[in-house]
């Protein structure tokens, strides 16, 4: 019972030791508060740079994709997800078939008048953040399908974010875009997800407020 | 070869006949709109002909036929029609419906034609005799506008239900589009409707980049 350990307090992390403690320093590790602030360290540390950079680094090369297939660009797409072109070399060799377990919407072939809301349900399933490829010039711009049941692009619809041209595209012009994506991502600001919330005025409504709401409110 | 088909037609059904001629080795027969489903009944039940195959119903628009021959395209001018060009009118009758018939015991086919005023394009049914002419004439009735006349289910068979027109008449606009979610406006000429205000009310998402959302250390 003599053996005891020291119980160590409780600190900020950019906060000292108080005096008062009567704790050596040598005994005192700094505690962490939250895994926010866990995981904010643990990206720091693995890229010796800014949380946004890794989680970008990370982001970039962990590509869930789903192919929304419509057409003849599928045989492409078939080609670079095997094992000759190996979109897995780049990190995004897992096709999910469900929107909501990918991040990368790759739109493969025509996307006509009768298709668009699905491919626009498919595209607001898909949980932030999300990238999307128009994959060859029929997603692109319509191609040479100027006419009265083709959409003439996917960005009439959805943001588009690389842009792949080609009849079908070659393999490597595919890999030449997921590259440029890539770089896009890396780019791109990522923040950490945070639960922290703006004030919200007292009102009436105020007491039905979730315990959580509650507690982060104060 | 189906020379004695239509020689079988003139001598059983003389009143229905309109006239009959060969293209490219193919026999055609032109018919009364009256009288087209006693030509196919005949066509299939009769022991010499045998045609127990429809391979297709198609329809041309024949609108701009007038014109054309001249060397006046409908592809050409998109504003107008060709033949609003030439004060010549549309040509009439305008609508043709061809019912391709096939026989696969007596290896023959025919060509059985019907040709429609644009005042009057309906037509009587045929899916009692033939089952796949239920969708074919749902087919010419979604793009092109021809009525058949108790047909069980009249209704679009490849376009959606709140499409307006009949796309494949000469006359439809070639840039009219019907989208079905709201569509973006680009300031593109060439990709259909606009100019419009252009990527500034574009609505992005959380990652989508416009130049605010990008590192400016990286691209710039």
């Amino acid at each position: 019972m003599s053996n005891k350990p020291t119980r160590l307090p409780v600190l900020k992390p950019e906060g000292n030791v108080p005096e008062s403690a009567g704790v050596a320093e040598e005994n005192v590790l700094p505690v962490l508060l939250s895994r926010r602030e866990d995981a904010i360290g643990f990206f720091e540390t693995l890229m010796k740079g800014p949380v946004s950079n890794t989680l970008g680094w990370a982001r970039k090369h962990s590509l869930f994709q789903y192919p929304f297939v419509t057409a003849c660009c599928g045989m492409e797409y078939m080609s670079v997800a095997a094992s000759r072109y190996d979109v897995a070399r780049f990190g995004a060799e897992f096709p999910r078939f469900s929107p909501r377990q990918a991040d990368l919407l790759m739109i493969v072939g025509t996307i006509n008048i009768k298709q668009s809301p699905i491919l626009k349900m498919v595209y607001d399933q898909m949980a932030e953040p999300k990238w999307v490829m128009a994959f060859g010039v029929c997603a692109s711009t319509g191609g040479f399908y100027d006419n009265y049941a083709t959409v003439q692009g996917a960005d009439r619809i959805i943001p588009v974010d690389v842009y792949v041209p080609g009849c079908p595209p070659r393999p490597e012009q595919v890999l030449d875009g997921l590259k440029i994506l890539q770089e896009k991502i890396q780019a791109q600001r990522h923040n950490v997800a945070t639960l922290e919330r703006e004030a919200v005025p007292a009102s009436a409504d105020s007491k039905r407020k979730s315990f959580l709401g509650k507690l982060l409110s104060k | 070869m189906s020379q004695a088909l239509i020689d079988l037609l003139k001598e059983k059904l003389p009143d229905a006949i309109v006239s009959s001629h060969s293209h490219c080795g193919d026999e055609v027969v032109v018919v009364k709109r009256e009288q087209i489903v006693d030509v196919i009944k005949f066509l299939r039940d009769d022991p010499a002909a045998e045609m127990k195959l429809l391979s297709q119903i198609a329809c041309i628009d024949m609108l701009t036929f007038a014109t054309e021959q001249t060397g006046g395209g409908s592809i050409g001018s998109l504003e107008m029609p060709a033949y609003a060009k030439t004060n010549q009118g549309p040509y009439e009758p305008r609508y043709q419906v061809a019912y391709n018939l096939a026989s696969v015991t007596k290896k023959h086919r025919l060509r059985v034609r019907v040709e429609l005023r644009s005042d009057d394009c309906t037509l009587p049914t045929i899916t009692s005799l033939y089952p796949t002419a239920n969708w074919w004439e749902r087919y010419c009735w979604d793009m092109m506008g021809i009525e058949f006349t108790a047909h069980p289910n009249l209704e679009r068979l490849l376009l959606y239900p709140e499409f307006v027109g009949h796309p494949l008449r000469k006359d439809y606009p070639i840039h009219r589009r019907q989208p079905l979610v709201h569509e973006h406006d680009f300031p593109d000429l060439v990709r259909g409707p606009g100019p419009g205000p252009g990527g500034a009310n574009v609505p992005m998402s959380q990652t989508h980049v416009g130049r605010k959302n990008v590192d400016p250390n990286t691209y710039e």
